[in-house]
């Protein structure tokens, strides 16, 4: 029947712990307290670690899905048809941001001219995609500018990271015979809003 | 007060602890199968006890936690739930902080390599023909080293004759791919190629080079220029 009546025992609890109380903690409550502590611990470190883990695996993603705009963006630029030169102008201009963005009507301009009056059927293919971890500015080669990363102004994105791009593309003009163009590109590509955008593109020669 | 405390640590907050430790552990280590199973067993007992926790609670209306008498008892289930958090961590920093270091040394590692065995293929020295060639060899895996050689070998002797020589420096190098045990680097180069009375012409090289982690550290298993067509 006690177990109807939960309070009065724990008076009783009370009371015999209060007396208990008046010496030292015991072994085991002591123990117990440094295992808590422990816990608390572990249970910290697993958070700090969870948080980092998370960190390193978004990073990771964000530089997939870097790469996937850039060989994208890549794809359109090197395929590029009297056909279909409009549509893909459109597209290559709805990917980039900035400088590229706002120039790129300038730019891109007598390209657009050359692949409508050429009449030439261009097929390219991405042979190569990666994260540039490495760039040496070898300076000594007359008439190249320095080629310092332009990143956009901070407020536009937080990042932006650099992807090479190997590509080769193969131009069939009317009666010419095929050229074989080799792209070699360093694409800026910055995080606007969380998605991929190509801020800079530049030719490695 | 004191009991609420002692309910709250003992009979609630330690089992939950050590439940969620265990998931956590499943987590980690993405589910195996023997997780899986040995992960229900090890939660199922757990509820049992506190099951009886419960039944002994309404029962003899004292708990684990409040029960002066078992003070051992209270020290096992703290001990339980530490062991399973503790071991939670350790299996944290065996699969998810180790992983992520050695991506990070591994990619700075494998960088390094690639350059020096890409920058070494495409430079000669008529002076010293094979000095390139045996530093590019020595970074590559055994069987590779042996082949590329016997490759190399008398395209260098032939470069040696008409004293050509040839330089390269790495633009730019990138990451393709990086695993654990293999990863693959796209370098580019612009090399600079020179002969006796010629205007030395210059070009870029792309390369790409394979690489595998060894016992001693990354070797290259092969490399081949990125524009094959």
């Amino acid at each position: 029947m006690r177990g109807s009546l939960p309070s009065m025992p724990d008076m009783d609890e009370v009371t015999q712990s209060e007396d208990r109380r008046g010496g030292v903690f015991s072994g085991f409550g002591i123990a117990s307290a440094v295992l808590g502590v422990v816990a608390v611990a572990a249970l910290v470190m697993i958070a700090v670690m969870w948080s980092g883990h998370r960190a390193s695996n978004d990073e990771r993603s964000y530089q997939a899905r870097s790469m996937q705009a850039a060989a994208e963006w890549t794809g359109v630029l090197i395929n590029m048809n009297a056909d279909n030169v409009e549509g893909s102008l459109q597209q290559l201009r709805d990917g980039t941001v900035g400088e590229l963005n706002s120039g790129f009507e300038a730019s891109i301009a007598p390209y657009r001219d050359v692949v409508k009056s050429l009449h030439s059927r261009t097929t390219g293919q991405v042979e190569s995609v990666s994260i540039e971890e490495v760039h040496r500015n070898l300076g000594s080669q007359p008439g190249e500018g320095p080629t310092a990363p332009v990143s956009l102004a901070p407020e536009l994105s937080t990042r932006t990271d650099t992807v090479l791009i190997v590509a080769t593309s193969v131009s069939e003009n009317a009666g010419n015979k095929p050229t074989t163009v080799r792209w070699n590109l360093r694409l800026g590509i910055s995080e606007v809003d969380g998605k991929p955008m190509i801020s800079r593109l530049e030719s490695v020669r | 007060m004191r009991n609420l405390a002692r309910v709250l640590a003992f009979d609630v907050a330690a089992p939950l602890a050590s439940i969620s430790a265990l998931l956590i552990v499943g987590v980690m280590l993405e589910w195996p199968l023997w997780w899986v199973s040995v992960c229900s067993v090890l939660c199922l007992l757990i509820v049992q006890a506190a099951i009886v926790n419960i039944v002994l609670y309404r029962r003899d209306s004292v708990t684990v936690g409040t029960d002066d008498d078992k003070p051992g008892l209270r020290l096992a289930v703290t001990v339980i739930a530490t062991a399973a958090l503790v071991a939670a961590a350790a299996v944290g920093y065996h699969s998810w902080i180790k992983p992520d270091r050695a991506f990070t040394t591994d990619s700075a590692e494998v960088m390094r390599v690639a350059t020096e065995v890409a920058e070494a293929t495409a430079t000669f020295t008529p002076a010293d023909p094979n000095s390139s060639l045996e530093r590019a060899a020595a970074l590559m895996v055994p069987e590779r080293a042996e082949s590329f050689k016997a490759q190399f070998g008398p395209a260098t002797a032939d470069m040696a004759k008409r004293n050509l020589s040839a330089e390269a420096f790495t633009v730019s190098a990138g990451l393709e791919a990086l695993g654990p045990s293999s990863a693959s680097v796209a370098v580019l180069m612009r090399g600079t190629q020179s002969a006796p009375g010629q205007d030395p012409s210059s070009a870029v090289l792309a390369l790409r080079v394979a690489m595998s982690k060894q016992e001693d550290g990354w070797r290259v298993v092969d490399v081949a220029p990125i524009n094959s067509r």
